[in-house]
């Protein structure tokens, strides 16, 4: 018994390392919170799907925006972060066997910073003194304590930054000569991402706090527009590097076979790194102060990330494929039919994976410029980033709560609970792909997002979007029974379901595998290389709305 | 000689005119990214001579240092604003600033780092940080405009850029300092 307990450890130390219970308590608040925010922001969504289509007017006390405001903030930040920091704590406990104590009590600190913040936004967006959309950019402005709320929300997010890069540091140091385990590599990436997408920001929200006191008369809005989209953007690859993660590691490992080559991995990560920032001003195409060329230069920015995003597509179907032989797939898509997807930690992801594929397209008609024109502040907008964050990413976090979850709170996923996610998987595609479905194609129609009222006075044009906003409706009350179905699911895994033990499912390598290159591990050669190219990228139009500002503009309050 | 391959590539589309066109209509992509990625397509392409030529670069550069030079001279005088104008007025002085940039200056500085001993590479290294913190300090200070190309506010943007590389080289000779190196060699 002795000497095989010391053979695993040697032999195969992943067997035997797990989450450790104290861990295990961080992680799963951090998932709690992320849960009540998508009941909260699930509702509104619903509330906004049945205002756009006419069904029901919310009350004054109420209104389209500040519901939307909320909507926006719970979902895109509160949501995809608290849900991003428990996962990603749970991976690099697991991988390194436990988090340092003084990094748990930096993940607490971040709790509690976050938690404040929260509540002080959504305090003031309940009190309509911060209808400004989750954008929040100048020249709309809101009360200076919803300001000061996200600077609490970033400095948690920071506190859970630093807490990764010293367990990192701490790992390296004793294991020279070693590469970090796959999952806590990745971890690196979202949290380096994360702290550099939250220095744009940062000095934003700096900038707008004396402007919403007063103390300052005015402020530049497009430096502002731009340091907000220089977080929006990276934002968005950051959700997409954490779902990677799941795509890379745990699915092989589900459908009962290996990862891809580590070293492709870890280029895609480090490439996502690098590259992201600057796609930022992709979602100022129509912008006026940005010279042609510069826009240019940014389009083709936003384009590279194309690279590893098709080389994550090809290693994945490549994985899927050479897996689903192996358990006997014939013919050209026999492999398909193999693939576990009865299995609902296989299910969710693979789904969120196709649906990348419609998503990454409409992602290249919104970069560029002649067909940005034409969908720019339309449905369609809202339509993409439902179908890439609200299914690609979202269904993939979804698919991860039904291992993590009881794993974390020594509980079982029993066969009734992954009948009910999948059930929830096809209710929540189904609602989805009918409201992006038709959001996308009324945004085509010229219908405007952010808007409550889209009748204009019955005009023939907005008439004929009524029966796309009716589809709406519909999607928006599936998703809503998707959301209920989800919280569910996951409050009972995390208190009620039955207890014992759940795999935390990753991957190995395959077994002829060359070891991954160290020279991946230069991180600070990555940090700089990430400066580099956001220098590059944004001194030529930040110096140029700096020096040639136009006038500044006033606080400006339209609700 | 994949590598060598790669260059070639990178080098042809850097001289395809409506890139370089491109690259040249904003100062600072002109002097802090075509310019280097032509370096970068030479530095790559270097494998070619290297295994080609190995006796011809052991004659000439055994120890790395007429390499270095010759690196240095010819970076150094693409950063004179004059030279940078002729460049865009006089074709053969673009056919010209393609070829140095490439084989003057990348290939040989493939060939030399290697060589260098850790204070010569030191001394490259501070000469370039200091290079990017002064190129800084006169493009944004200066008054009138030095190119006849570009406005006074590329120059100034150009005068950011540069104080930004010099931060990064700042950045990474720490990093390279206060790391350890043997973390990285497999045991
Ligand atoms: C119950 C599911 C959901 C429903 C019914 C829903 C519905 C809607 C609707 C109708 C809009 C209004 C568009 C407009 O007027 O411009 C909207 C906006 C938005 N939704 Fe959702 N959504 C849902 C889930 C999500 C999720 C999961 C996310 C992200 C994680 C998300 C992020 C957003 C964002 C960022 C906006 C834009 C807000 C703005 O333009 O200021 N939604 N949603
Ligand atoms: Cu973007």
């Amino acid at each position: 018994m002795e000497q095989t307990l010391r053979e695993t450890i040697r032999n195969n130390p992943k067997k035997i390392l797990g989450v450790n219970p104290n861990d295990a308590k961080v992680s799963l608040s951090y998932l709690t919170v992320a849960f009540v925010s998508l009941l909260i922001g699930g509702i509104l969504g619903m509330l906004q799907g049945l205002e756009r289509a006419g069904l029901i007017q919310l009350p004054s006390w109420l209104n389209y925006y500040q519901v939307l405001t909320a909507h926006g903030l719970l979902l895109l930040v509160v949501f995809t972060a608290t849900f991003t920091i428990g996962y990603q704590y749970a991976n690099l406990s697991h991988s390194f066997g436990g988090l340092l104590s003084k990094v748990r009590k930096l993940a607490w600190i971040g709790f509690a910073l976050m938690l404040i913040g929260v509540v002080m936004v959504t305090v003031m967006i309940v009190l309509n003194e911060a209808s400004v959309l989750y954008t929040f950019y100048p020249p709309l402005a809101a009360h200076p304590i919803f300001y000061i709320g996200l600077v609490f929300v970033v400095l948690g997010i920071w506190a859970c930054c630093f807490g990764v890069f010293i367990n990192y540091r701490y790992w390296r140091k004793n294991h020279p000569g070693q590469t970090t385990p796959i999952l806590a590599f990745f971890a690196m990436g979202v949290f380096i991402l994360w702290f550099f997408a939250s220095i744009g920001v940062t000095i934003e929200v700096f900038t707008l706090i004396p402007w919403s006191m007063g103390l300052v008369e005015t402020t530049n809005v497009m430096v502002g527009r731009t340091l907000f989209w220089w977080f929006g953007h990276t934002l968005v690859n950051i959700w997409y590097l954490v779902a990677t993660s799941a795509w890379y590691v745990i699915v092989p490992k589900i459908i009962g076979g290996r990862h891809f080559s580590e070293k492709l991995i870890r280029l895609v990560i480090i490439l996502l790194v690098i590259l992201n920032i600057p796609g930022g001003f992709h979602h100022q195409i129509v912008d006026p102060g940005i010279s042609q060329s510069v826009k240019f230069l940014h389009v083709f920015m936003s384009l590279s990330i194309a690279v590893p995003s098709l080389m994550t597509a090809f290693a994945m179907f490549f994985v899927l494929e050479r897996t689903g032989r192996k358990l006997g797939g014939k013919g050209l898509l026999g492999w398909l039919k193999k693939l576990p997807w009865g299995d609902v930690r296989f299910l969710a992801p693979m789904i969120a994976m196709i649906s990348f594929i419609p998503g990454g397209a409409g992602g290249i008609v919104n970069t560029s410029n002649q067909l940005n024109q034409v969908i720019h502040n339309t449905m369609w907008v809202v339509g993409h980033f439902h179908i890439t964050v609200g299914v690609s990413v979202v269904l993939t976090f979804f698919g991860i709560c039904y291992w993590l979850i009881p794993y974390l709170s020594k509980r079982q996923l029993t066969p009734k609970m992954n009948k009910i996610g999948v059930i929830q998987t096809y209710v929540w595609t189904v609602g989805m792909a009918l409201m992006a479905g038709s959001m996308h194609i009324v945004g085509l129609l010229g219908d405007p997002r952010r808007t409550s009222d889209t009748t204009y006075g019955g005009h023939e044009i907005a008439v004929s979007w009524i029966p796309y906003e009716m589809v709406f409706a519909i999607g928006a009350t599936l998703l809503l029974i998707g959301v209920i179905i989800q919280v569910y699911a996951v409050f009972n895994m995390m208190f009620f379901a039955p207890k014992g033990h759940t795999e935390f499912p990753v991957a190995e390598p395959e077994d002829d595998a060359t070891p991954a290159p160290l020279w991946t591990e230069r991180w600070g050669l990555w940090i700089v290389l990430l400066i580099a190219v956001i220098s590059m990228a944004y001194v030529v139009p930040i110096v140029d709305m700096i020096l040639n500002a136009p006038p500044g503009s006033p606080p400006i309050r339209t609700w | 000689m994949k590598q060598a391959m790669y260059g070639l590539i990178l080098f042809i589309f850097l001289i395809l005119p409506p890139v370089a066109t491109f690259l040249e209509s904003i100062m600072i992509i002109h002097m802090h990214m075509q310019m280097p990625l032509l370096v970068f397509s030479g530095f790559l392409i270097a494998r070619f001579f290297q295994i080609r030529f190995p006796q011809f670069f052991k004659n000439w550069n055994d120890n790395g240092i007429p390499g270095m030079l010759l690196f240095l001279i010819i970076w150094l005088y693409w950063m004179i604003p004059k030279a940078m104008d002729d460049a865009l007025t006089l074709q053969f002085v673009e056919i010209f600033k393609f070829f140095s940039l490439t084989f003057l200056a990348g290939v040989p500085l493939r060939d030399s780092w290697g060589k260098l001993g850790s204070k010569a590479k030191s001394i490259v290294y501070v000469f370039f940080t200091l290079k990017f913190i002064i190129m800084g300090y006169l493009y944004i200070g200066i008054e009138s405009q030095i190119c006849n190309n570009y406005l006074i506010i590329e120059q100034r943007t150009l005068g950011w850029g540069s104080l930004a590389f010099a931060a990064c080289f700042i950045l990474y000779g720490f990093y390279w300092v206060f790391t350890d190196q043997s973390e990285f060699k497999t045991t």
